[in-house]
């Protein structure tokens, strides 16, 4: 819960500048940049990332085992795809919340 | 013996190094990610340089190529398939390793040799741990790398592991031990490794090692 807490502070910090719809994704096994390069990489491809945010669309924060996603306004999030993504980067996705503009997280089912 | 010699012949003395693990050890493990690496390692007053290959079809199952050239030219390629099995929990992941390999006589001669490896790793954000046990050709051997990872948080970490590498071959056998250093920045990573002669009774084997690995995945 704490790594958590400090991860929503983190993106609180970053929020000034992204798009209306931000997601983070807790990521199982997600502990070294390098092994993890193929999850962002993955997550990339897909169609609803918005390329403008973050390091395009996607950051990777290892220390709390987060991915935080920006989906493009005029899209939608696929959750399954990302999930598949996130497993075919080699890691197990758990759960994912949708930050608000309000920076209030919401946990996707 | 005879397989020594031959080995000699093709100027591909045996070294400590491993011959089943894809980049650096550690990566990609991420479905059709692949990568290269060259690693020139220095031992017995020899030099070899290795370019090596690898492919991950998915984070089960890796191909990996492994190419040795010396000053009297190609010496012989390894062959292998790592097959992991992966435990990804909320501080750690870890996996099993089962890596067959085959030996191909590509500089020359026409013995080939089979080999298995047998390994576990895991890594947190802080720790990281490597061992391995294989057989290729004549030569058994353990290798254990344990160590810390410091981290920046922007792409790029630090490796500090210590290395333990026994082996047994028919010519004797040899332990050596030392220090290990890694580090990567986004998708280039390298690796030093320095190993003491820590015991040798081995007829082939004298001094240390020394090797230096540059690699990238993609």
């Amino acid at each position: 819960m704490k790594n958590l807490t400090v991860s929503v502070c983190l993106f609180m910090l970053f929020a000034t500048t992204a798009s209306a719809q931000n997601y983070i994704v807790n990521v199982h096994g997600m502990v070294c940049e390098l092994c993890s390069l193929g999850v962002a990489k993955n997550i990339r491809k897909l169609s609803f990332v918005d390329a403008a945010e973050y390091d395009d669309g996607v950051k990777v924060d290892i220390q709390n085992q987060m991915v935080f996603v920006a989906v493009r306004d005029d899209a939608s999030l696929d959750k399954q795809a990302l999930f598949v993504a996130i497993e075919e980067g080699g890691y197990s996705p758990v759960d994912i919340w949708r930050i608000t503009d309000s920076g209030e997280r919401l946990e996707l089912q | 013996m005879h397989k020594l010699v031959m080995l000699l012949l093709l100027g591909v003395p045996s070294t400590v190094a491993l011959a089943h693990q894809p980049v650096v050890d550690m990566a990609p493990r991420w479905n059709g990610g692949y990568g290269f690496q060259t690693r020139v390692e220095h031992a017995n007053s020899d030099t070899i340089t290795w370019l090596e290959g690898v492919y991950t079809f998915r984070p089960a199952v890796r191909m990996t190529l492994k190419i040795p050239y010396t000053d009297d030219g190609l010496g012989s390629s390894i062959f292998a398939i790592p097959l992991k099995r992966y435990k990804n929990a909320a501080q750690y992941t870890s996996n099993w390793g089962l890596t067959p390999s085959v030996r191909v006589p590509t500089g020359g001669g026409s013995d080939w040799d089979g080999g298995l490896s047998l390994s576990y790793s895991a890594e947190s954000v802080d720790v990281y741990q490597l061992y391995d046990l294989h057989i290729l050709g004549d030569r058994r051997g353990l290798d254990i790398n344990v160590g810390t990872v410091h981290s920046d948080g922007q792409g790029s970490a630090l490796f500090t592991l210590w290395d333990v590498t026994a082996v047994d071959s028919d010519s004797g056998q040899r332990v050596l031990t030392g220090p290990v250093l890694v580090y990567f920045k986004r998708n280039i990573a390298a690796r030093l490794e320095y190993k003491l002669s820590a015991y040798d009774d081995d007829d082939e084997w004298s001094g240390n090692y020394l090797s230096f690995t540059l690699g990238i995945v993609y």
